[in-house]
C-alpha cells in the first residue's frame, strides 16, 4: 500500500534527470561531431612567457588536456612575430604555424581586418559572457576578447614608503631619473600621458600634442623600456622605482617578494583587453578541436582560474575574484567599475596606433 | 694489364671529357666561379623582391601593402629625424667597435702568434673561444648581470665605497657588448695574417737597430694589413647589422637600423616600410665596405699584398 505521507519520488527524479539532460544537451549533442573529429597530436596555442603562460597552463590547457587527451604546446613566439608569420601562411594557403592565437585585442583586430580569422560563433560559451568580450568595429566573432587588464602605475614600496603616487607625472620627477620605465612603444601610457600633460582624453586621436609634450619630458628622465617580463625583472633587481605596466607583472614581482605595489593616478588608467582567435587554413579537424579549446577558455571553470591567476577580470560574470585583489582600485568588479578607466576604442587604436608607436619611438631614440 | 686505380682513372678522365670537353677548359675558371655566381644569384633576387615591396605602402584599413607603387617609404626614411638619428647612431657604432675590436685583437693575435708557450697559446685559445662558443644573446645577458645595479661591477665598487654605476641600457653599453662579441672574430682573422709575417724579418728590423716601435710602425703593421682589412670589414659589416646587442643592452632607447627593422615589420606589421629600412642598410653598409676598399684597395685583402711589399722592401 502506497503510503500517503511519503513524498512522490518520480517527479524528483525526473526533475533531476531534465535538469540534468538540460546541462549535458549541448555536449550530448555535440558528442557525435567530436566522435567524427580525428584528434590532432596537440593543440599549438600561442602565449606570452613568465606568469601569462602559468596561468594559461594551469587555468585552460592542463583542464583541456585532461577533459580531451590532447597535448596543447604553448608557442611563446612574440605575438608581433607570430602575426606575419601566419599572415604569409593563410596568403600562401598553407597550414598556419598555430592553432589559437592568444593577441592583444587590437593586434588580433588587424588580423580580422585582413581577413585570415576564423569565424567563433558558433561556439556554446560565447553566451553570457559580458559585453566587452564582443570584437568592436567588427561583424560577427572572428576573435572573442577573454578579460580586460589596467596598465596601472607600478611603484616601488622603497621609493613610496607613505603613499602611492598620486599623478602620472611622478614619472617625469627628476628623482627618478633612469629609474622609471614604459612599454618600448609606449602602450598603454598614451591616454593617461594626454591627461597628464594637460590634454582632454576626448581629443584623442585629434588632438594628441599634450600626449607627445608628456613623452618628451619623460625621456628627459630616461626611462627604460621594455616588454612584459622586463618589468618583474627590473623591479626585482632594483633597477626602477616607477612603471606603467600591466597589473599583472606588478602582481608577479609582488607575488615574488618583490616590495612593489601599484595605483590608478587620478589622471585614470588605460583600460584594454587580450583576445583569443582561431588562424584559417587548419584542417577540418584541428579547426574543430581549436574552437573547443576557445569554447572551453570561456567557461566559468577556466576563466576562473586562468583569470585569477593572472589578476585580471574575466569576461563571464559572477566569477570570484582573486581574494589579493578584492576592493583593489586597479581591478574592476563591475560593469560600472569599468567608467574609472580610459578606454580607447578598439577601432581608433587599430588605425592609429601604429603612428603613435612610431611617434613614440622618435622621441625615444632622441 | 694496367692496374685497376689507373683504369678508374681513365674511365674518370674519359667521362670527364665526354661531360666537359677540352675545347671548353677555357671555361674552367667560370664553372669556379658557379656556386658564388648562384649563391649571390639568389641573394640578388631576394634583394630585388625587397626592393619592390618597398615601393609599397601600408592600407591600414586593410593590412596589406597598397598595389599602387611609390617612394612615400623612402620619403618617410628620409624625411623623419628618427630614423637619420638612428642611421647615424649604426654607423657612429660601426665605427668605434671597429676600431676598439682592432685595437684590442691585434696585441691579442700578435701574442697568440709569437708567444713561445704553448700553454699561454692554449690559454689565450680558450679564453676566445669560450665566449665564442657561447652565442651572442647569452653573452648579452652575462652583461646585464656583471653591469647590473646589482651586478658584479657596481657590488665591486661598493665595496670601495663607490657607485653604483649605470653601464647597461646606454650607448655606451651596446658598444661594449659589440666589443666584446667582435673580438674572437678580428682575433681569428688577424692570426693568419700575422703567422704569414716572417718572425726573421722582424728580427733583421731590430738588429738593424730599430726599436721595437719602429719596427712595429714599419714592419709588422704595413704587413698585417690584410688582415686587419678583413678583420675591420668583418667587424663592421657584422656591427651595422647587429639587432640582439642594441635591443638587450640598449634599453629600447638605442636602436640600430635592424632593430628598426624588426620594428616595420612586426610592431607596425608594415613589410613596406621594413623593406625599405632593409634597402637603406644594404646600400649604407655596401657604401662604407667599398669605401674602405677603395681606401685600401680590394688587394689588400689577398697575400698579394704582402708579397708585394716584400718584393719592394
Amino acid at each position: 500500500m502506497a503510503d500517503p505521507h511519503r513524498k512522490p519520488e518520480l517527479p524528483r527524479r525526473r526533475f533531476l534527470l531534465g535538469s540534468a539532460a538540460a546541462v549535458a544537451a549541448p555536449y550530448v549533442l555535440r558528442l557525435p561531431r567530436a566522435l567524427a573529429r580525428e584528434k590532432p597530436a596537440e593543440i599549438i596555442v600561442r602565449a606570452w612567457g613568465g606568469v601569462w603562460e602559468e596561468a594559461l597552463r594551469k587555468g585552460v590547457s592542463d583542464p583541456f588536456t585532461a577533459m580531451t587527451g590532447i597535448p596543447v604546446r604553448h608557442d611563446l613566439t612574440e605575438d608581433n612575430e607570430i602575426r606575419p608569420k601566419i599572415w604569409a601562411a593563410v596568403d600562401q594557403g598553407r597550414v598556419p604555424p598555430i592553432h589559437v592565437n592568444w593577441d592583444t585585442t587590437t593586434n588580433a583586430t588587424k588580423s580580422a581586418l585582413r581577413g585570415v580569422t576564423e569565424d567563433l560563433g558558433g561556439l556554446a560559451n560565447l553566451e553570457g559572457l559580458l559585453p566587452l568580450a564582443k570584437p568592436a568595429g567588427l561583424d560577427g566573432w572572428p576573435l572573442v576578447n577573454v578579460y580586460s587588464y589596467a596598465y596601472v602605475l607600478a611603484y616601488s614600496q622603497k621609493a613610496f614608503p607613505d603613499r602611492a603616487p598620486e599623478s602620472w607625472t611622478a614619472m617625469l620627477d627628476p628623482a627618478f631619473r633612469k629609474r622609471v620605465a614604459m612599454y618600448d612603444d609606449g602602450i598603454g601610457l598614451f591616454a593617461p600621458a594626454q591627461v597628464a600633460g594637460g590634454g582632454k582624453f576626448e581629443d584623442i586621436p585629434e588632438a594628441m600634442e599634450p600626449c607627445w609634450d608628456f613623452f618628451r619630458r619623460l625621456r628627459a628622465n630616461q626611462p627604460l623600456l621594455g616588454e612584459d617580463p622586463d618589468f618583474t625583472n627590473w623591479f626585482q633587481n632594483d633597477e626602477i622605482d616607477l612603471a606603467c605596466t600591466i597589473i599583472s607583472n606588478a602582481r608577479e614581482a609582488r607575488q615574488n617578494g618583490i616590495a612593489v605595489s601599484w595605483t590608478v593616478p587620478g589622471e585614470g588608467a588605460t583600460l584594454d583587453t587580450d583576445a583569443l582567435w582561431i588562424p584559417k587554413g587548419l584542417p577540418e579537424n584541428e579547426l574543430y578541436w581549436a574552437e573547443q579549446y576557445v569554447n572551453f577558455a570561456l567557461s566559468a571553470e577556466a576563466q576562473q582560474v586562468w583569470c585569477n591567476a593572472l589578476g585580471l577580470p574575466p569576461v563571464r560574470p559572477g566569477l570570484e575574484p582573486p581574494a589579493d585583489l578584492v576592493g583593489d582600485v586597479a581591478y574592476p568588479a563591475s560593469e560600472a567599475d569599468l567608467g574609472r578607466f580610459l578606454r580607447i576604442p578598439t577601432p581608433v587604436l587599430v588605425e592609429h596606433e601604429s603612428s603613435w608607436f612610431e611617434k613614440v619611438n622618435e622621441i625615444m631614440q632622441g | 694489364m694496367r692496374p685497376l686505380g689507373l683504369r678508374l682513372l681513365d674511365f674518370a678522365e674519359t667521362l670527364r671529357a665526354g661531360i666537359f670537353p677540352a675545347r671548353l677548359s677555357g671555361w674552367t675558371p667560370y664553372l669556379y666561379l658557379l656556386p658564388a655566381t648562384l649563391v649571390t644569384g639568389i641573394l640578388a633576387i631576394g634583394l630585388a623582391e625587397m626592393a619592390e615591396t618597398s615601393l609599397h605602402v601600408l592600407d591600414r584599413a586593410t593590412f596589406r601593402l597598397d598595389p599602387a607603387y611609390t617612394t612615400a617609404n623612402y620619403a618617410a626614411i628620409f624625411g623623419k629625424p628618427v630614423y637619420l638619428r638612428i642611421i647615424l647612431k649604426t654607423g657612429l657604432a660601426a665605427l668605434l667597435v671597429t676600431l676598439l675590436t682592432l685595437l684590442l685583437a691585434f696585441p691579442y693575435a700578435y701574442l697568440l702568434v709569437r708567444t713561445p708557450h704553448p700553454r699561454l697559446r692554449r690559454l689565450l685559445l680558450v679564453a676566445l673561444f669560450l665566449p665564442f662558443l657561447l652565442g651572442q644573446v647569452i653573452r648579452a645577458y652575462g652583461w646585464l648581470i656583471v653591469l647590473g645595479k646589482q651586478g658584479l661591477l657596481n657590488a665591486a665598487l661598493a665595496l670601495v665605497g663607490l657607485g653604483p654605476v649605470s653601464l647597461i641600457y646606454t650607448y655606451g653599453g651596446v658598444v661594449l657588448g659589440l666589443v666584446q662579441y667582435m673580438l674572437p672574430f678580428a682575433v681569428l682573422l688577424l692570426a693568419p695574417a700575422l703567422t704569414a709575417i716572417p718572425r726573421e724579418v722582424e728580427l733583421a728590423s731590430e738588429s738593424l737597430g730599430a726599436s721595437p716601435r719602429r719596427t712595429f710602425r714599419h714592419i709588422v703593421l704595413p704587413l698585417a694589413r690584410p688582415g686587419l682589412v678583413a678583420a675591420g670589414v668583418v667587424v663592421f659589416t657584422l656591427t651595422v647589422t647587429d639587432f640582439a646587442m642594441p635591443e638587450i643592452m640598449g634599453g629600447g632607447a638605442n636602436d640600430f637600423i635592424a632593430n628598426a627593422i624588426y620594428d616595420a615589420f612586426f610592431q607596425l606589421s608594415d613589410p613596406g616600410m621594413g623593406a625599405a629600412l632593409g634597402i637603406v642598410l644594404t646600400v649604407f653598409a655596401s657604401l662604407i665596405v667599398a669605401l674602405a676598399f677603395l681606401l685600401v684597395g680590394v688587394a689588400a685583402l689577398g697575400h698579394g699584398a704582402q708579397q708585394d711589399m716584400r718584393a719592394g722592401s
